[in-house]
């Protein structure tokens, strides 16, 4: 038997389309797509309110040469790319093993599950008040226990020093946030088919032979994609910064996200045009990160 | 049940009991409290003359008799509603955790809609760093900003940007002390933009009991030389205490004050406001003087454990319940926020502080000067649609019983001018006369000055940076705080 086949050419239902992704481009182009580009045109002026009325003048690249002079702008990107380097191994490292530890299904997974989650659902201004007491010198939990069992000289001032600042900024981001890569690498390993570990065991694997050999491999895609959020999210953190120490003392625990806001909207002088040459200039560094991540990594991946 | 569902449900529990524990406080932290909106405080009590009254701030206080702040009710932390019909005056201040100035600022716009039927007076309350915030950035946006609202003089970028209104011909200003009226005015621009309430003076209040365990005897003259002093701080943290109870964890200011107060008493009001102000180079001889005994005062034991950490308010439970320190550097403004319910954070009427004049640097050419100034004041901004009348409220405001009202109610002196008969009685003012006694008695021989201190954008950051945070807490050498000055000198 045959059969005529009549080819059918559907045109795309562009109105319907347009139609479903109008609301979420608008709100795309108005509260992402418009800031940035603002932010770019900001950065080549001066914007300052002039007789009450806030006047762009256009400075042309004079905000990004000040940038390389500027002392504590230098100081807060070191800080910064320390946090983000140091904060994702910590947090990978972390969350990795803690999601193994629920995907076997040790005694206690499912509270697990849910306790190394809930730092995630507290407010990083709470976890920063909180952290602030915790760390306090005089009476502080970690310093009260130090004492306790006779370490007096390990009792130091954590948030009034040169060096212990920005790591207690560090621990305290990573306390709040781990539980999101957990949850995220948890179901990564969800996906992973489970016949592949059962022909492994067949084969005599060991559960750690399993986990380095199948497990992670497979993971490598989720990982990598936990790893950029991670490493985003420690480049552009703000707010446990600015609770835990405000970037002090002496700018020692300075971000680019918190000096940014200083520069904005909190210092005596009303330019938004220079503190939006920084957040360009960081837009760029984050970018160049992730892609540099990327490609590191996504050659590694290997099934 | 079974096992599973069982377990979910435990899981669902310790969630939701989670998700209770970590919701945030309902009440805001004082030093970080959100905008609040007080009712109208309840009107003074009595209106018997006093019997004398509070000096005038041209000279360092001297009443004999002075009437004293009750022990303050807090206002109510409601968000008023405008009332309908009415013409809206929105009116932000800081203070929000000082009742007694509340209860005169309340008073002030209640008596002015009790004058003015048509008028409703909204005061919201706020504490200083995150109303500065809001009124940048309300006056940025172009909307949603206050008729009226505090104002320091320090916040010269407001001025320069042409966001306040200016009040030299709208407030009676032989009604005020001259020179509050030269603090609102500024060098190359024309206007007076600061409607000044309160004056301050710039104290050194000691805990008597701890200086008696410390072994600490102050002179006849109540002035110990700089050597003296850090002696008086290593003795003080023999006793276990810190020397002081000023600490920079909400503040930009607390620790500048040895340094400041030490080149003030060094150089004289003069020369002092150019260093202050970033106008010349920090590396002089006085100034390394200043800075090296700063360096002393750190190392003797000076600042308490808890000096990056401690805001305003803690750092005067500090000194006046927990008795922690010997010291506190504080300028009249402890008045407002000590003599208040102790529940509240106010300080025990019976815990009578000592008062000492500044150490005697070596050298000084102005050992007989206390360093006065000016609180927080009030401007109009020119986003406000209701001029006329924010004109208005800060004129009525300007009357002399408002001044004496001041002094009453808060216990610190006034920049407005009043008569003894302008003093209301006011409840339990006996309890606080000790204070206004030692006030005289130490300070009151003395001259006054108040130098200009208005630092530019970068010198005020490093300022900060090196006097308040980095020198006090070993963090910066004074070689690196003079370069580290002298790199962001204010540009003419």
């Amino acid at each position: 038997m045959t059969t005529t086949a009549r080819t059918r050419t559907r045109r795309a239902p562009w109105g319907a389309i347009a139609l479903f992704i109008a609301p979420v481009m608008l709100y795309y182009a108005l509260f992402v797509l418009y800031p940035i580009v603002a932010t770019f045109y900001y950065s080549f002026h001066t914007i300052e309110p002039i007789s009450g009325k806030l006047t762009a003048t256009f400075v042309g690249l004079q905000n990004f040469f000040a940038l390389f002079e500027d002392d504590i702008f230098i100081r807060s990107v070191q800080n910064t790319i320390i946090w983000a380097t140091a904060g994702p191994i910590i947090e990978m490292a972390t969350a990795t093993t803690l999601a193994f530890i629920v995907y076997f299904k040790t005694p206690f997974h499912r509270f697990y599950r849910v306790a190394w989650f809930a730092p995630m659902l507290v407010s990083g201004v709470i976890v920063g008040l909180v952290f602030k007491w915790i760390f306090n010198f005089d009476w502080g939990l970690v310093n009260v226990a130090l004492r306790a069992i006779g370490l007096n000289d390990l009792a130091l001032n954590w948030l009034g020093r040169r060096d212990t600042p920005l790591w207690v900024v560090i621990f305290v981001h990573y306390w709040a946030t781990f539980g999101y890569s957990f949850v995220l690498l948890v179901a990564g390993l969800s996906a992973i088919p489970e016949e592949l570990i059962e022909a492994a065991r067949i084969d005599g694997a060991s559960t750690i032979q399993a986990s380095l050999k199948i497990l992670l491999p497979m993971l490598m895609p989720t990982f990598i994609t936990v790893l950029i959020l991670s490493f985003m999210g420690k480049m552009r953190a703000f707010h446990v910064v600015w609770v835990l120490t405000g970037g002090g003392p002496m700018h020692f625990s300075e971000t680019v996200a918190t000096y940014v806001q200083k520069r904005a909207f909190s210092w005596s002088t009303l330019d938004l045009g220079y503190p939006s040459a920084m957040a360009v200039v960081w837009f760029g560094v984050v970018i160049v990160g992730v892609a540099l991540i990327n490609r590191w990594l996504k050659s590694r991946v290997d099934y | 049940m079974s096992k599973k569902t069982i377990s979910t449900l435990i899981a669902v529990a310790i969630f939701l009991a989670v998700l209770a524990a970590c919701a945030p406080a309902p009440t805001p932290a004082p030093t970080t409290a959100p905008p609040t909106a007080a009712k109208p405080a309840e009107p003074t009590k009595a209106v018997a003359a006093p019997t004398s009254a509070p000096a005038q701030p041209t000279k360092a206080a001297e009443p004999t008799k002075a009437a004293a702040a009750p022990t303050a009710k807090p206002t109510d932390v409601i968000f008023p509603t405008p009332i309908p019909g009415k013409k809206v005056v929105n009116w932000w201040s800081h203070w929000a955790n000082e009742p007694a100035k509340v209860q005169v600022i309340e008073q002030i716009a209640k008596d002015y809609e009790a004058a003015h039927p048509d008028v409703d007076v909204v005061v919201v309350w706020w504490d200083k760093n995150p109303l500065r915030d809001a009124v940048r950035n309300t006056m940025t946006a172009g909307k949603g900003a206050p008729d009226i609202t505090t104002f320091d003089t320090e916040v010269v970028e407001w001025v320069k940007a042409g966001w306040l209104v200016d009040l030299e011909p709208v407030l009676p200003w032989q009604n005020f002390n001259p020179a509050a009226k030269v603090d609102g005015q500024y060098a190359g621009i024309k206007g007076n933009f600061k409607f000044n309430i309160g004056a301050t003076f710039n104290m050194i209040l000691y805990n008597p009991e701890a200086f008696q365990k410390a072994g600490v005897k102050v002179p006849d003259n109540y002035q110990f030389t700089q050597d003296e002093f850090v002696e008086v701080v290593k003795k003080c943290k023999a006793a276990g205490y810190s020397g002081v109870a000023n600490a920079v964890g909400n503040r930009a200011y607390p620790a500048r004050y040895p340094v400041e107060w030490g080149i003030f008493n060094l150089v004289g009001p003069e020369q002092m406001s150019k260093y202050i102000k970033g106008e010349t180079s920090w590396d002089t001889p006085e100034v390394r003087q200043v800075l090296n005994w700063d360096v002393e005062l750190t190392k003797a034991g000076m600042w308490p454990a808890t000096f990056s950490t401690m805001g305003i308010d803690e750092f005067h439970v500090y000194f006046h319940t927990q008795k922690k320190s010997c010291m506190l550097m504080v300028p009249t403004w402890y008045a407002g926020r000590a003599f208040k319910a102790e529940k509240e954070g106010g300080q025990s009427p019976n815990f009578k502080v000592g008062m000492l004049r500044y150490p005697a640097m070596k050298g000084a050419k102005a050992n007989d000067y206390v360093y006065a100034g000016w609180e927080s004041g009030y401007a109009i901004l020119t986003q406000s649609q209701v001029q006329d009348i924010a004109k208005d409220i800060l004129k009525f405001a300007s009357q002399p019983k408002y001044g004496a009202l001041w002094v009453a109610v808060t216990n610190s002196p006034s920049a407005i001018l009043y008569e003894k008969k302008d003093i209301p009685k006011v409840e339990g003012a006996e309890q606080w006369q000790w204070y206004w006694d030692e006030f005289n008695k130490v300070y009151g021989p003395l001259k006054v000055a108040t130098p200009d201190v208005t630092h530019c954008g970068e010198f005020e950051d490093a300022y900060k940076t090196y006097v308040n945070e980095g020198i006090p807490q070993g963090l910066a050498t004074v070689d690196e705080a003079i370069k580290g000055l002298n790199a962001k000198l204010c540009k003419k």
